[in-house]
């Protein structure tokens, strides 16, 4: 199929822009989608679904308070705040934010005074064929799935560059958002304190 | 208090998390047809179909504190069953049909109202489905055979669309080839 097939076929090309041997590929593969279209099987959810999966449902254990708390702070939820509160709260901060601090920070004898955070780009990859979306997060990312990696070429093989300031850092990946996976080619693990283990990443300095 | 109707998802998805497991079932009464329909197309299988479905469901309630987006809790549920079809699809079965079962159905010219023909091309048509990957099937379901646009699908499968583009042409191409190599 050329290119051309593939735009029309997308919507992003007319008819009447292709060749004459590209349309007739275009109609042979019309016939064929149709072919799909007609024999698609349809259905509806069978009347004991809802029975089955409830049933199955009841038998799990009872969330623990631990998971059932970090629902709660994960969950939004409407606060309501009366603009009296507000403008004293924020009277407050800008308050606190004027007094003088108890001591200025001094660098140790070495350390740079630059604001300038150095930052070092990882490549992370990960092969997992069946997934949908692949994230990595860890202590860098505030265990965030904040950067998702992506397999532009369909291989299966998941790749990102992430940015990780220096140092010693834990990080996992989190597979199609539900499947925490521990990346299986990391030089070093460590206990995640939940019976997980946490690949380990070592990131130098440039200097 | 509120009806199952007016319960908004991200509602249940708080309802559930909070305790009340109970309001899972709207989820379940919500989004079991569309789940069901797409089992169906990937597995051509009503049996193992409602089989997934009622595994994603399961799975879907022992992980629902880790979905990011309550609101969206629909295409979350379809992205953990969507992952079950392909590994479904890509378990060993169904050897018996071979894509050489293709060359007919593919050249068109047969009228599928006919009752055998129509099971005969049907045969073809699906099983001709299952000398693609996984992905390329799941793609070319959702594209060609369920008619989603591209963003539709690629919010789903919270991939990028140029990614999407690129797996579904792959879909066609393989199609074409066994066409041609069948014909």
């Amino acid at each position: 199929m050329t290119n051309e097939i593939h735009r029309h076929l997308d919507g992003e090309l007319p008819a009447e822009a292709l060749a004459e041997e590209d349309r007739e590929t275009v109609d042979e593969w019309d016939r064929m989608v149709a072919s799909f279209r007609q024999s698609a099987p349809h259905g509806s959810a069978p009347t004991w679904l809802e029975q089955r999966v409830m049933a199955e449902v009841e038998l799990l254990p009872e969330r623990g308070v631990l998971n059932r708390l970090f629902a709660w702070l994960v969950s939004p939820a409407p606060v309501r705040v009366s603009p009296l509160a507000a403008a004293l709260v924020a009277a407050g901060v800008v308050f606190v934010l004027m007094l003088p601090g108890p001591g200025t920070a001094v660098p140790e004898p070495g350390a740079s005074t630059s604001s300038a955070v150095e930052v070092v780009y990882v490549q992370f990859l990960l092969n997992a064929p069946a997934a949908s979306s692949v994230a990595v997060a860890g202590d860098f990312t505030e265990w965030q799935p904040s950067f998702t990696l992506e397999d532009l070429d369909g291989d299966g093989v998941w790749s990102g560059r992430v940015p990780v300031r220096p140092g010693v850092h834990g990080y996992m990946f989190l597979v199609d958002e539900t499947e925490w996976t521990t990346d299986p080619n990391a030089g070093r693990y460590q206990d995640d304190g939940f019976g997980n283990q946490n690949a380990v990443l070592a990131v130098g300095t440039s200097s | 208090m509120m009806s199952p109707v007016e319960r908004t998802d991200a509602q249940v998805v708080r309802d559930v998390l909070s305790g009340d497991r109970d309001a899972y079932r709207f989820l379940v009464r919500r989004y079991g047809s569309v789940l069901q329909g797409h089992a169906l197309r990937m597995t051509d299988n009503p049996d193992d179909a409602a089989d997934l479905v009622q595994r994603a469901f399961v799975k879907g309630f022992k992980k629902l504190a880790s979905c990011r987006d309550p609101d969206r809790v629909g295409p979350w549920l379809f992205r953990i069953l969507a992952n079950f079809c392909k590994d479904h699809v890509r378990s060993p079965r169904r050897s018996d049909v071979s894509v050489t079962m293709l060359s007919g159905a593919l050249r068109g010219g047969s009228d599928p109202s006919s009752d055998a023909e129509g099971a005969e091309i049907r045969t073809r048509v699906w099983g001709a489905l299952d000398a693609l990957t996984p992905e390329q099937k799941e793609a070319f379901v959702l594209k060609h055979v369920e008619g989603r646009t591209y963003e539709e699908i690629a919010a789903v499968m919270d991939m990028s669309v140029a990614a999407l583009k690129m797996r579904v042409h792959r879909a066609r191409e393989a199609l074409k080839g066994l066409l041609e190599e069948y014909a």
